[in-house]
């Protein structure tokens, strides 16, 4: 439920953005309710996944659920990196098609790299329901969501000296720390290009690099905002939440962007690559009140479908205010690599 | 040329024509693409080119001295000390690079231990210092190889004379080994070109962080095309080493050096700080992960796996490596062919995996099955075997041979008996190499596995990725263990060798 305050101010600072202000409102309300998984198909015969980083085995804990439910299912599961796989399909495809029914991928860029090379089958409506309307694509189907956040040391930066949009970042002075080079922070600045335009993209990043310090990933970046080396660190949500895990103490909060590619919520999501009602009913069980609850809490994501609690400390979409954009379209990395080429930060 | 030797020339040519495949395929794509480099190239190939001499120069200081160590001396459980000290080489590098990136730098695991204030280990200081860490052994492994090979009568000789054991170490001993140590300091210097996990983690531009972020933006072409650049620097070193030269000798009894207490006080402690450094450090982290989350999951089923294809890898390489290393020692021909199998260890495992899915796709009895994995693992770490075969080969005196052959023996005794024999140590030194590596191996192993094929590496990296510590421990733990294990054990035979000779 979103309180009336906080919607007002969320559309005030959407303005002219493309943003749909009754996205927040829309966000939870349209979602049918989470099949039970004892309530779904049981699925049998041949199917392959290809499966997209693994999140410490956690998704491959859940596809081995669903295999020891299933008997009749005969499933075999490949691990690797998101766009390693993605492009391993595209060069599948070119010598005789996929060899996968399933990919499920971390993040959306890969999904969307797989969807513009034509491989994807679209996905029908029983797969639609449980979700959002913001999260009902043409060609993947969202599992769960992740949320652009800036991670700070609340014991050297006040929350109130943070900015309210991400734009804003390089006017507050503040040093940030990133990884260009990971592939979370590409998606949201191939949203930024998208939602800003290339030019403010370029502006912004050569305001913030003087000020920036470049790790090799997001849980790097955090650490080192928890650590003091930088104030900020732009990062997916959960990095934060895990490192806090292990380290209760570490004194590191999470703050959102409004409306902007810096509250950009990308998701985990499947593309069926073949016909067929079996790789259908398995991304159903992917849907389920348990699978959702279970990466939830384990994995501190984002719970998309409808009707499952979102645990405490993960944020929860109804308080979000993320742009709205269509996550395939962040197959599109290259543009986004000559960009920040030019701008110096690659 | 007898009919033999254009028989083992057809061979070897076969093999580096094998290996050089998938270099083939990566230059066809990279050569199709248009990529303009930006300014920082020249900073980008600074950078590489920096790393590269500082830890190939850092491994050989460390390597050749822990060789003398581990041959020479009567170093108490030398054997022991001999695979800890190779372990390393199993460690992911990028595991131990995270380790430092964590425990290092204003409120690092250190000072949050002790208080003390540590400076950060990163850029090309902190890249240096992890790589050498994880590279000397094969300056190690390969120069020990050599010096088991030495006779102690010239040694001897020397000493005799008056000359001072450590100006004879380096003006007798050294320049008789100077083609087993530049054998492994070029191992050290492709391996340093090729990987991509230390310079990310150390935030070092290189060029395998150019590919890497290509690779990974769906840029498959840039990403070749950038390799082929890289394969420019490769080249070079290749060429660099090709200028070592060899000596023949015929070999005998190994010296025997005796540091009594003092220096035997001072060499373990040596080697403890080290084992420290190397091991202790991304175990420790890696604990203190448990000790916060737990150990998580674990199929000891991947330990046999990653056993069983590195063993499966390592006995392919080393019989690949034996008609390439022997044509290497009879001209320039069979020179050429050797360096031709270099190439696969310095181009970065993602990129030769890519080519050999491209490979695997049109050979599709091959796709995703275990022969292409254990075939990727030849075309990349071959040369681990074929430097440490070639190194003795070199200097097996024809001459044993010949009278070997004159008595009467066919040339498959001869070889069995006379050449194998000496060759064994540096046999089971190339063994052990590529066991180690294929152990850590993660790129090409994720591209070319079979589905569901989890190794100890694919675990590890998967848990990494997702940021749980806990769960890298056991794994970590159980991939140095069973990797110093397995490098004793095979370096246990030199000891029956050695009574064999004398």
């Amino acid at each position: 439920m979103v309180d009336r305050r906080t919607f007002l101010k969320g559309v005030s600072a959407l303005g002219a953005l493309g943003v749909s202000p009754a996205w927040a409102a829309s966000a939870a309300a349209e979602a049918a309710e989470a099949p039970a998984a004892d309530k779904l198909p049981e699925l049998s015969g041949d199917l392959t996944v290809y499966l997209g980083r693994g999140e410490g085995g956690l998704y491959g804990q859940v596809v081995e659920a669903i295999r020891d439910r299933n008997p009749a299912l005969s499933l075999e599961i490949r691990r690797g990196s998101s766009s390693g796989l993605a492009n391993t399909l595209v060069a599948e495809s070119e010598h005789g098609g996929a060899r996968a029914d399933l990919f499920w991928s971390i993040d959306a860029s890969s999904l969307g790299h797989v969807v513009n090379e034509g491989l994807a089958r679209p996905v029908p409506a029983v797969l639609h329901e449980p979700l959002p309307e913001a999260f009902r694509f043409e060609a993947f189907a969202p599992v769960s969501g992740r949320v652009r956040s800036i991670a700070y040391n609340p014991e050297r930066v006040r929350a109130g000296d943070l900015p309210e949009r991400i734009m804003d970042l390089p006017d507050t002075g503040l040093t940030v720390g990133w990884a260009p080079s990971y592939g979370a922070f590409q998606s949201f600045l191939t949203a930024m290009r998208l939602l800003e335009g290339d030019a403010a993209t370029r502006a912004w990043l050569q305001g913030i690099q003087g000020r920036a310090r470049s790790y090799a990933g997001e849980l790097g970046a955090v650490m080192a905002a928890a650590q003091g080396e930088v104030d900020v660190a732009l990062a997916n949500h959960y990095y934060t939440l895990r490192l806090k895990e292990g380290q209760p103490d570490t004194s590191l909060e999470l703050a959102f962007t409004r409306g902007d590619a810096g509250s950009l919520i990308n998701t985990s999501g499947v593309t069926l690559l073949s016909q067929g009602s079996t790789p259908v009913d398995l991304v159903r069980y992917l849907q389920s009140r348990e699978v959702q609850s279970f990466l939830a809490e384990e994995a501190y994501e984002i719970p998309l479908a409808g009707g499952v609690e979102t645990p405490a400390g993960v944020p929860a979409l109804e308080r979000l205010e993320p742009p709205e954009l269509d996550l395939t379209r962040l197959g599109d990395v290259q543009p986004t690599l000559a960009l920040m080429r030019e701008a110096g930060v690659l | 040329m007898s009919y033999r030797l254009v028989l083992l020339y057809g061979l070897s040519a076969l093999i580096a024509a094998a290996v050089l495949l998938p270099v083939g395929v990566l230059l066809a794509l990279g050569l199709g693409s248009e990529v303009a480099l930006g300014a920082q190239a020249l900073e980008i190939a600074l950078n590489t080119l920096l790393l590269t001499v500082l830890t190939t120069t850092a491994a050989t200081l460390i390597g050749a001295p822990l060789a003398l160590l581990t041959t020479y001396t009567d170093l108490p459980r030398r054997p022991l000390w001999t695979g800890l000290l190779a372990a390393p080489l199993a460690v992911p590098s990028y595991l131990g690079a995270f380790a430092y990136f964590a425990a290092t730098g204003p409120g690092g695991e250190i000072q949050g231990l002790t208080g003390l204030p540590v400076p950060s280990v990163d850029g090309l200081a902190g890249a240096t210092l992890v790589l050498t860490l994880y590279t000397y052994p094969f300056v190690l492994l390969s120069t020990r190889a050599g010096l088991r090979n030495l006779d102690a009568s010239t040694l001897d000789a020397a000493r005799t004379l008056g000359m001072p054991l450590g100006t004879a170490l380096l003006r007798v001993v050294l320049p008789r080994v100077k083609n087993s140590l530049a054998a492994g300091a070029l191992l050290v210097a492709l391996y340093t070109l090729s990987d991509f996990g230390t310079p990310a983690i150390m935030r070092l531009d290189t060029f395998t962080r150019a590919i890497f972020v290509e690779y990974n933006a769906f840029g498959l072409d840039r990403a070749a095309l950038l390799s082929v650049g890289l394969l420019g620097l490769v080249a070079v070193v290749l060429l660099l080493e090709w200028v070592v030269g060899s000596t023949r000798e015929r070999p005998g009894r190994t010296p025997r050096l005796h540091l009594g207490r003092g220096g035997a006080a001072a060499a373990l402690l040596a080697v403890g700080l080290l084992l420290l450094a190397s091991l202790g450090m991304p175990l420790g982290v890696f604990t203190l992960g448990v000790l916060r989350e737990g150990t998580g999951g674990f199929d000891p089923a991947m330990l046999l796996r990653s056993a069983s294809v590195s063993g499966l890898a390592a006995a392919a390489a080393v019989l690949l490596a034996l008609p390439v290393a022997y044509t290497a020692t009879r001209g320039r021909l069979g020179r050429l062919l050797e360096r031709g199998t270099y190439v696969g260890f310095g181009v970065p495992g993602i990129v030769l995996g890519t080519a050999l899915v491209l490979v695997g796709l049109r050979l599709d009895f091959l796709y995703q099955s275990i022969a292409l994995l254990a075939f990727g693992y030849v075309v990349r770490f071959l040369p681990l075997a074929v430097g440490n075969i070639r190194a003795p080969l070199e200097r097996t005196e024809q001459g044993l041979v010949s009278a070997a052959r004159s008595l009467g023996a066919s040339p498959g005794e001869a070889f069995r008996r006379v050449t194998l024999p000496l060759i064994l140590p540096g046999l089971l030194a190339a063994g052990a190499l590529v066991f180690l590596e294929v152990m850590r191996e993660l790129p090409a192993t994720l591209l070319l596995r079979p589905s569901g094929f989890e190794t100890l590496a694919t675990h590890l990296w998967a848990v990494y990725e997702a940021g749980y510590f806990g769960r890298a421990a056991v794994p970590a733990l159980l991939l140095v263990g069973v990797s110093g294990v397995a490098v004793a054990l095979m370096l246990r035979r030199e000891r029956s060798h050695d009574d064999a000779l004398i």
